[in-house]
C-alpha cells in the first residue's frame, strides 16, 4: 500500500512537471488541441453521415457505429495522454541520460513510461466520456453488459500498456521505436470501424494476433450483448499473458543493456 | 573501518556485432553476424574504504566508465565479485540505489525547461527524503556551491558551469554514502573546474562520503587524490598514494637554468640530458638522486643568472605510467 | 540544372540508407488504404448499391486511384524545413549558390520518384489480393487531362507546405504544430479519405474556395471522366489560379519571415 501511495505521489510530481514544461508553450498546445479537435469532429461526422446514408455498417446502426469509434477514442486518447513518455525514449537512451534514471531507486519502467503524462489529453477526455454515457444510453444495455463494457474497456487499456512497454523494451534493444509505434498507431486506427468490415484473414490478424479486435471492437460488442462468455475470458486471458510478456521482455532489455557511451 | 567498495577479480567483456559493408554485408549480417568480443576490463582488483576519495585515472577507452557502471549496478560483470556498502550493485536494491549517486560529466538529469528546485523536489520524493533534511541538505550544498540565486532559473539558461552545480546538488541532495563522480569537470572552464574541485573535496571532509572519481584530467587528481588507481586498457597499473605515483615514475628531476653568459652546449650536456634549448633558458633533466650534485656543479662551473628544480610534468609522468613506466625522451 | 540533378540523386540515395524509415512509411500508407478500402467495401457489399452517385466500381476504384496519387501528390521532403527554420539550420543554405525552393523541390521529385515505384508495386500486390473492380479510363484526353492535373497538384501541395512551414519564422517552437494541421485539412478536405462529392452541396461550395480539393479529389474525378471535358478544363484553369494564388502569398510571407529572421539574429 505505501509503495502504491509513493508512485502515486511521484506521478503527480511528474506530471505536474511535464504540464508547466507544455504551459510554457501555449501556442503549441492550443494548435494540436485544434487539430486533435477538428481530426475528431471530421471524422465523426464523415462516420455519421455515412452510415446514415447508407444505413448500415456490416450490420450496425449509425449510432452503433459512432459508438464504437467512441470507445476507439477513449482507449486511443487515455494510452496517449498516460504513455506519451514513450515517444521520448529514443533521445533519452540514445544520450544516456537513461544511465542516471537507472541509478535511483524509483522503477526504471514506470518512470519511462508513465513520466510525461499529455495534458492536453485531458481536455479532449471528459466529452468522449459524456458523449459514451449519453450515447450508450440510447443503445439499451443491461447492467451487466454495462459492467463487461467497463472491464474489457480496462483489459484494453491493459494490452495498450503491454503495447508501449514492449515497444520500451525494444528501444532499448534497438533504438528503432519511432516507427514501431506509429505502426502502432496506425494498427491501432483500424478499430475506428467495428473489425467486422475487414475481409479474413486481416479480421482475423486483427483479432487474435495483434488484439486491435479485443481492445477497441470488444467492448463495445459486449455493450450490444454480442460476446459470449468464453469470448469475455478469452479476451482477459490474452490481456494478462500479453501484459505478462511485456513484463518479462522488458526485463530481457534491461539485462542486454549496455549504455551508449565512452 | 568498513570497507566501501569491494572489487575483486572483476572482468567485463562487452560483445559487439561487427557491421559488414554494403548490402551483401548487411544481408549476412542478419544470417549469420561475426561477434566480436571486446574486454574492456582484464580481471581488476581495488578496496576502498569508507570515507576514502580516490581517482581514478586511465586514457580514454581505459575501463574507468565502464568500472563506475558496473560498481552502481548499471551493467553486470561478466566474473568477479563486486560489493558496494554490502550490496551487490546489479540487483539494484533501493535501499542501496538510496545511499549512491552517480554523476556523469555532460549527462543531464534535470529538467530542462523547469527551475532546477523542481528537479530537486522530485528527487525528494523519489529518494523519500524528510522534509527537514531536505531543507538542511539543499541550503547546505546551495551555500557550499554558491548558486542560491540561480534555483528558480530555468535549467536551460543557465551556464554550463552553472548546470554542473545545480546536477551535483541533484546527485548530493540526498546525502549518498558513496559518490561516482565520471568526468565532472569535463567541458568546464577552469574557474568553475576549480570550483567543483574545492566543492567535492569539502564534500568529502564533511560528511565522510566515500568518492571514487574519475578523469584524464590531471588538475583533478593533484588537487583531490592522495591515492589515485591508473587503469590502461582494461588493467590496473598503478594503486596507490599520489606522491609514491610521481617517485616511482618521476625517475628524473627538471633543473631549469637562466644564463647570464656563453656556454658550451657540449659541457653543459655532460651534466644531463638537454631537453631544451632557448637562449638563455636551458632546460636539463638529471636523475633524481644526482640533483643536488648535478645543480651545484651547473652553478660552480656555469655563467647562471637564476636556476629552479622542478618536477616532471604530471601529464608526462602519468603517460609513462601508461607506457609501463619505460622512461622514454619524450618530446615535450 | 547540373546541380539539381546531383541533389535529386542524393536524396534518392539517401532515402535508401534510412531505408527503415521508408519502408516503415509506406507500411503505414499501406495501413491507412486498407482502412479506407474496408470501410467503402462494406458500405458497398450489397450488390448494385448506388450512394451518392457512386457505385462499387467507382468508389473502389477511387480508394485505389489514392494509393497512386497519394504516393505522387503527397510525398515530400519538404516538411523537413520548418524543422530547419525552427532550429536556424537554414541559414545555411542562404548563402549556398541554391534556390532554397528549387532545392527542396528537387527533393520532394526524389522523394516522389521513390515512392511512386512503391506504389505501383503496392497497387499490383493489393489488386490481385483484394481483386477489386477497377475502371479503366480509355478516353485519352481524359489521361492528359489527369497527368495535368497530377502535376499542379504537386506544385499547389509544394507550396502550401512552404506556407504552413513559414510559421516558425515567428514562432520557432510551432515547427511540427502548423504541418499537422495541414495534414489534417488535407486528409479530409482534400479527399484523402472520401471522395468529396458525398458531401451536401453547400459544404462543397464551401470547399470549393480552398484548395484542398485539388489535391487529390479533382484529379480522380478528371480520371474517372465524371467531368467531362468543359468540367475537367475548368477544375484545370482553376488549380493553377490556386497555384498563381499561394506562390504570391508564399512568397510574401517568405520575406517577411525572412526579415523577421535575420533581426532575431539567431
Amino acid at each position: 500500500m505505501k509503495k502504491i501511495l509513493y508512485y502515486f505521489k511521484i506521478w503527480l510530481i511528474i506530471s505536474k512537471n511535464s504540464f508547466l514544461n507544455v504551459i510554457h508553450q501555449r501556442l503549441a498546445l492550443a494548435i494540436f488541441l485544434v487539430g486533435k479537435i477538428l481530426r475528431f469532429v471530421f471524422f465523426l461526422a464523415f462516420l455519421y453521415f455515412i452510415v446514415n446514408s447508407a444505413g448500415t455498417l456490416a450490420g450496425y446502426s449509425s449510432h452503433q457505429a459512432i459508438f464504437f469509434f467512441l470507445t476507439f477514442n477513449l482507449i486511443d486518447i487515455v494510452s496517449q495522454f498516460l504513455f506519451r513518455d514513450v515517444y521520448r525514449f529514443r533521445p533519452l537512451v540514445a544520450s544516456g541520460d537513461f544511465d542516471l534514471i537507472l541509478v535511483k531507486p524509483l522503477n526504471a519502467l514506470f518512470r519511462v513510461l508513465m513520466g510525461g503524462a499529455d495534458f492536453i489529453d485531458l481536455v479532449t477526455i471528459p466529452p468522449v466520456i459524456y458523449a459514451l454515457i449519453w450515447l450508450g444510453q440510447s443503445l439499451n444495455p443491461s447492467y451487466f453488459q454495462v459492467l463487461m463494457y467497463i472491464f474489457l474497456i480496462l483489459n484494453g487499456l491493459l494490452i495498450a500498456t503491454s503495447f508501449h512497454i514492449a515497444v520500451l523494451a525494444l528501444g532499448i534493444i534497438t533504438l528503432e521505436i519511432d516507427h514501431t509505434i506509429m505502426i502502432y498507431r496506425d494498427l491501432m486506427s483500424l478499430g475506428r470501424f467495428p473489425i467486422d468490415i475487414y475481409k479474413e484473414p486481416l479480421k482475423g490478424i486483427l483479432t487474435y494476433l495483434i488484439p486491435v479486435g479485443i481492445m477497441i471492437s470488444l467492448p463495445t460488442k459486449a455493450l450490444l450483448g454480442l460476446v459470449s462468455p468464453i469470448g469475455l475470458f478469452i479476451s482477459f486471458a490474452v490481456g494478462v499473458t500479453v501484459f505478462v510478456i511485456s513484463l518479462k521482455l522488458w526485463d530481457f532489455a534491461l539485462t542486454k543493456y549496455t549504455s551508449a557511451s565512452s | 573501518m568498513d570497507k566501501a567498495i569491494i572489487v575483486d577479480h572483476l572482468i567485463k567483456n562487452f560483445e559487439i556485432t561487427e557491421k559488414k559493408p554494403g548490402i551483401i554485408g548487411s544481408l549476412t549480417n542478419i544470417i549469420s553476424p561475426t561477434k566480436k568480443i571486446v574486454r574492456a576490463l582484464k580481471n581488476i582488483s581495488f578496496v576502498l574504504e569508507e570515507g576514502e576519495l580516490v581517482g581514478f585515472i586511465g586514457p580514454n577507452g581505459a575501463g574507468k566508465t565502464t568500472t563506475l557502471k558496473i560498481l552502481s549496478g548499471l551493467l553486470y560483470p561478466t566474473a568477479g565479485f563486486v560489493e558496494v556498502i554490502s550490496y551487490n550493485p546489479w540487483e539494484r536494491n533501493p535501499e542501496f540505489l538510496k545511499q549512491i549517486s552517480l554523476v556523469m560529466g555532460q549527462k543531464n538529469q534535470l529538467w530542462w525547461d523547469l527551475p532546477a528546485i523542481e528537479t530537486f523536489e522530485l528527487n525528494k520524493a523519489i529518494y523519500e527524503i524528510p522534509k527537514r533534511e531536505f531543507k538542511e541538505s539543499l541550503d547546505e550544498l546551495v551555500s557550499l556551491l554558491g548558486v542560491s540565486k540561480l534555483l528558480n532559473i530555468p535549467v536551460r539558461r543557465l551556464s554550463l558551469g552553472q548546470r554542473m552545480r545545480m546536477e551535483l546538488i541533484a546527485a548530493l541532495i540526498h546525502k549518498p554514502k558513496v559518490l561516482f563522480l565520471d568526468e565532472p569537470t569535463i567541458g568546464l572552464d577552469l574557474i568553475a573546474q576549480e570550483k567543483v574541485r574545492d566543492f567535492i573535496y569539502q564534500y568529502n571532509q564533511k560528511n565522510k562520503a566515500t568518492i571514487l572519481l574519475t578523469s584524464h584530467n590531471m588538475d583533478d587528481l593533484v588537487d583531490l587524490a592522495r591515492r589515485v588507481i591508473v587503469i590502461d586498457e582494461g588493467k590496473i597499473v598503478f594503486d596507490g598514494l599520489f606522491q609514491e605515483l610521481i617517485t616511482r615514475f618521476a625517475k628524473e628531476k627538471i633543473i631549469k637554468i637562466h644564463l647570464g653568459g656563453e656556454v658550451d652546449i657540449k659541457k653543459l650536456e655532460s651534466i644531463g640530458e638537454v631537453k631544451k634549448i632557448k637562449i638563455p633558458e636551458v632546460t636539463i633533466a638529471v636523475p633524481r638522486e644526482a640533483c643536488a650534485v648535478a645543480a651545484s656543479e651547473l652553478l660552480q662551473n656555469f655563467p647562471i643568472d637564476d636556476l629552479t628544480i622542478e618536477e616532471k610534468p604530471i601529464e608526462d609522468i602519468v603517460r609513462q605510467v601508461f607506457r609501463g613506466g619505460i622512461t622514454r625522451k619524450a618530446a615535450r | 540544372m547540373r546541380k539539381y540533378l546531383s541533389i535529386f540523386k542524393i536524396s534518392f540515395q539517401q532515402e535508401f540508407v534510412y531505408r527503415l524509415n521508408f519502408i516503415m512509411w509506406r507500411i503505414r500508407n499501406v495501413i491507412q488504404i486498407l482502412l479506407i478500402f474496408f470501410l467503402w467495401d462494406s458500405v458497398f457489399s450489397e450488390p448494385g448499391k448506388v450512394l451518392f452517385g457512386y457505385d462499387r466500381a467507382r468508389i473502389i476504384t477511387y480508394v485505389f486511384g489514392l494509393i497512386f496519387i497519394r504516393s505522387v501528390v503527397l510525398s515530400i521532403r519538404s516538411i523537413d524545413v520548418a524543422g530547419e527554420i525552427s532550429r536556424g539550420e537554414f541559414a545555411n543554405y542562404l548563402i549556398k549558390p541554391v534556390s532554397y525552393f528549387k532545392y527542396w523541390f528537387t527533393r520532394d521529385l526524389s522523394s516522389k520518384a521513390l515512392n511512386i515505384l512503391f506504389a505501383i508495386f503496392e497497387f499490383s500486390l493489393l489488386f490481385i489480393i483484394l481483386q477489386p473492380s477497377f475502371f479503366m479510363q480509355t478516353n485519352l484526353i481524359y489521361v492528359i487531362f489527369f497527368l495535368l492535373s497530377l502535376v499542379i497538384a504537386i506544385l499547389i501541395y509544394f507550396l502550401l507546405v512552404l506556407l504552413f512551414s513559414s510559421f516558425p519564422f515567428w514562432y520557432p517552437e510551432q515547427a511540427w504544430g502548423s504541418i499537422f494541421l495541414l495534414f489534417i485539412f488535407t486528409e479530409f478536405l482534400g479527399g484523402g479519405m472520401f471522395p468529396l462529392d458525398i458531401l451536401p452541396k453547400n459544404i462543397q461550395n464551401i470547399l470549393s474556395f480552398t484548395p484542398f480539393p485539388h489535391l487529390l479529389f479533382s484529379p480522380i474525378q478528371i480520371y474517372l471522366g465524371k467531368l467531362e471535358l468543359g468540367g475537367s478544363l475548368k477544375a484545370l484553369s482553376l488549380s493553377m489560379i490556386w497555384v498563381i494564388i499561394l506562390a504570391f502569398f508564399v512568397n510574401k510571407l517568405w520575406e517577411r519571415g525572412l526579415k523577421n529572421y535575420k533581426s532575431e539574429g539567431k
